[in-house]
């Protein structure tokens, strides 16, 4: 009995919610109110309130929400930004705009997803906005990455993500002999110096790198396809060599990228683990679960890692973890130019107010005053726009000993060659780096595991011509 | 000596027996420990090293977490969601599987069989589709996409089917007609009462899932104050800086657990009550 009058109740108090609910469905105008009565009224948010000339942004970045206060403390303009898990942007997209949805004005997307949203047509042509004006204005390599196969602009972006590398100044001067960018970049300016200098720092009692993968953003020179041929330069085959060394000859801590000896290796000494412990065959060490690291870890010897490889967030990441070693590191280039990731924004092509969108993509991307006060809010991110690097390229970090990093990132940035970026890069890039983690782990022989990276490639690709 | 082996023997047994369950019950609530400890904890805390000690950051994670949405809000929103669906379901899931069950008329098997069948397709599949439908009726943004479907789910109806047949009596239902009640009337006084430890069983199931729904939300709703939890959870991942923000994170699924564990406790009552009783004498 108890439960019916339970249930009656609950199934009356669902229908009166559901009835609210259902308000909000079609007419946005008397549904709004009642659904927040109905609701309680937690949050009469900013958004919903506002003009019809208001435009939507989806973005997978909360920066773009800043962007969006700062758009409307300066023009007046209202923008409602929508953000999203970055992994499942694509999906909401592809979903939302294949079925017609108008309701976004301004999209968003990180260079892999890019050629995607290109091909289904969901980026509006800035060009006839006049978005080639401004070319010269803003670093090469992002210009090119926001342009589809024919050149046509489609999206731009506030951010240049070069990579560099990162590394301990005073472990340089105690190894090398000095701590200069310059001279230490040299230590890392092809695959064979970059074994040697590895081979003095474990001499001395280092290691170059916390994990092995630390030279991915600089891993090839080359572009995977040429003239839809799968193109395997031999920079590939040298950067294959140089990972499987680190790994087989003890170079590396054999921490793996993100995990929590990783992040120790900024900060101080961590425990150098084996190559069974990454693997996981020898489970005496869980390097996820950071529960019983140190208990787990105290027999092992100890080092410090030297340097790490990561595009320009990496400033971030190190700040906010390098705790005592602060203003002991510096940056200098790879062997290689590179960079990793960036948020690329651009106007919906079934937008209704595409001239509010763009509107709305020259303030966050062209304007020299947003990128000035971008800067300053971010604490380190680095614009796209040349003359802002050119005005900010004396300022120093002190994390980084005092290095005047925009200048040096607007110099890595400008060696970017974006030719060499295609659309099969993520998937070809992948099948490599499997490729490459089965011979350092001695899984498979080297023909063996090149021939099974030709067979993933042929079967997501059959377009692709390949020469085994 | 006779008389104390035995207690002795039952006390080594009971001791192994209670040192297992403990171990037991320490592993379970360990995830949960862990997970109310890291809400304390900040980001930066929790990648580096592992600690049962709470931290000093649960005002700083808080402000992190309020400053990306209203948690509240977002609760909220989910209830709106999950109670109108669950209910749905277990209603009407009831309903077609009493009707299956026990009345007989031609297309009985054929209607029992294809909803097997539609136990079998993915509702993924047809997303595009399925928001296209949306589009056209004006549902987008809105939760009726959210809700309604939940009338009809077909798992829900083959399990509470076979439950039916189980408990209850045909009998019951013979002598209510007897005594001259509608079929409607003996479905919500006599058949639902019988049913009900597994229309419970289901319906926590059904919130659960409702609860933690996450693909379906993400895609159909397109307003921040709209979002449900698990959408608005993820968008903590959407920060420049990931690592930031994993104090919020594990704070934000705390607080969102709590309402599982509420109902949870409502309906683990009712069924081990309803257990017990029969309705039948034999």
């Amino acid at each position: 009995m108890k439960f019916k009058k339970f249930l009656a109740v609950a199934l009356t108090a669902a229908m009166a919610l559901s009835m609210a609910a259902c308000g909000s469905t079609g007419d946005s105008g008397s549904a709004s109110t009642s659904d927040s009565t109905a609701a309680g009224d937690t949050a009469t948010s900013d958004s919903s309130s506002g003009g019809d000339d208001k435009i939507v942004v989806w973005t997978l970045a909360k920066d773009l929400e800043q962007f969006a206060d700062h758009y409307k403390e300066k023009t007046g303009k209202e923008v409602e930004t929508v953000v999203i898990e970055p992994a499942d942007y694509p999906t909401k997209v592809q979903t939302a705009l294949m079925g017609g949805e108008s309701e976004p004005d301004v999209i968003v997307g990180e260079p892999q997803m890019l050629q995607d949203f290109y091909d289904n047509g969901f980026f509006e042509d800035l060009d006839q906005f006049g978005a080639q004006d401004y070319a010269d204005q803003v670093v090469d390599y992002v210009w090119k990455v926001g342009q589809d196969a024919d050149g046509v602009q489609r999206a731009i972006s506030y951010q240049i993500t070069p990579a560099g590398i990162y590394y301990r100044r005073d472990i340089a001067k105690k190894v090398f002999g000095t701590d200069d960018p310059e001279e230490i970049g040299k230590l890392f300016k092809d695959y064979n110096t970059i074994l040697q200098t590895a081979q003095t720092l474990k001499d001395a009692g280092y290691r170059i790198f916390a994990s092995d993968g630390e030279m991915n953003y600089f891993s090839g020179d080359s572009a995977w396809v040429v003239d839809n041929k799968l193109n395997v330069d031999q920079s590939r085959y040298d950067y294959m060599d140089l990972a499987v060394k680190l790994y087989q000859d003890d170079y590396t801590a054999y921490a793996s990228q993100w995990s929590t000896p990783w992040y120790q290796a900024m900060s101080g000494p961590i425990p150098i683990l084996s190559q069974d412990i990454q693997s996981g065959s020898d489970d005496s060490v869980n390097v996820w679960d950071s529960e019983n690291f140190e208990e787990q870890t105290k027999d092992l010897p100890k080092t410090e890692v030297f340097a790490y490889g990561l595009p320009s967030w990496g400033v971030l990441t190190l700040r906010d973890n390098v705790k005592d070693t602060s203003g002991s590191w510096g940056v200098c280039a790879g062997p290689s130019y590179g960079f990793g990731g960036g948020t690329f924004i651009g106007i919906s092509s079934q937008s209704k107010k595409k001239e509010a969108a763009w509107d709305f993509i020259k303030f966050c991307t062209l304007d020299e005053d947003t990128a000035d006060w971008w800067i300053e809010k971010s604490e380190g991110d680095v614009v796209s726009l040349k003359s802002v690097l050119e005005k900010h390229k004396d300022d120093e970090n002190p994390v980084y000993g005092n290095e005047k990093l925009y200048a040096f990132w607007l110099q890595q940035a400008e060696g970017i060659d974006y030719s060499k970026v295609t659309k099969y890069d993520k998937v070809i890039g992948d099948a490599w780096g499997e490729a490459i983690s089965s011979i350092k782990t001695g899984a498979s022989d080297k023909d063996t595991a090149i021939n099974n990276f030709y067979d993933t490639v042929a079967s997501t690709y059959p377009d692709i011509e390949i020469q085994r | 000596m006779k008389r104390q082996g035995k207690p002795v023997g039952f006390v080594v047994n009971k001791t192994i027996l209670y040192i297992l369950l403990i171990l037991l019950a320490a592993l379970c609530i360990m995830p949960f420990l862990l997970m109310m400890v890291n809400a304390t904890r900040s980001g930066v805390e929790i990648s580096h090293s592992f600690s049962f000690v709470p931290g000093k950051s649960l005002g700083a994670n808080y402000r992190q977490l309020s400053d990306y949405f209203n948690i509240y809000r977002g609760m909220l929103n989910s209830v709106i969601v999950a109670l109108p669906a669950t209910f749905l379901t277990a209603y009407f899931s009831a309903m077609t599987a009493y009707g299956l069950a026990f009345y007989k008329f031609k297309t009985n098997k054929l209607i029992f069989v294809s909803i097997l069948i539609f136990m079998m397709i993915p509702g993924q599949l047809s997303l595009i589709g399925f928001y296209q439908l949306c589009t056209k009726l004006h549902m987008v943004n809105s939760y009726l996409p959210l809700i309604l479907p939940a009338i009809a789910s077909p798992g829900t109806v083959y399990f509470l089917r076979q439950y039916a047949i189980s408990v209850v009596p045909r009998s019951l239902m013979e002598a209510a007609r007897l005594d001259g009640a509608s079929e409607l009337y003996i479905f919500h006084r006599i058949v639902l009462p019988l049913m009900q430890p597994g229309v419970a069983t289901m319906a926590i199931m059904c919130f659960i899932g409702n609860w933690n729904n996450y693909l379906l939300p993400m895609i159909i709703l397109n307003k921040k104050e709209k979002f449900t939890l698990p959408v608005l959870i993820t968008t903590l991942n959407a920060a420049t800086d990931l690592q930031s923000n994993q104090g919020a994170i594990y704070l934000a699924v705390a607080i969102s657990v709590i309402p599982i564990l509420i109902v949870f406790c409502i309906f683990s009552r009712q069924i081990i009550g309803s257990i017990a009783s029969g309705a039948v004498k034999e």
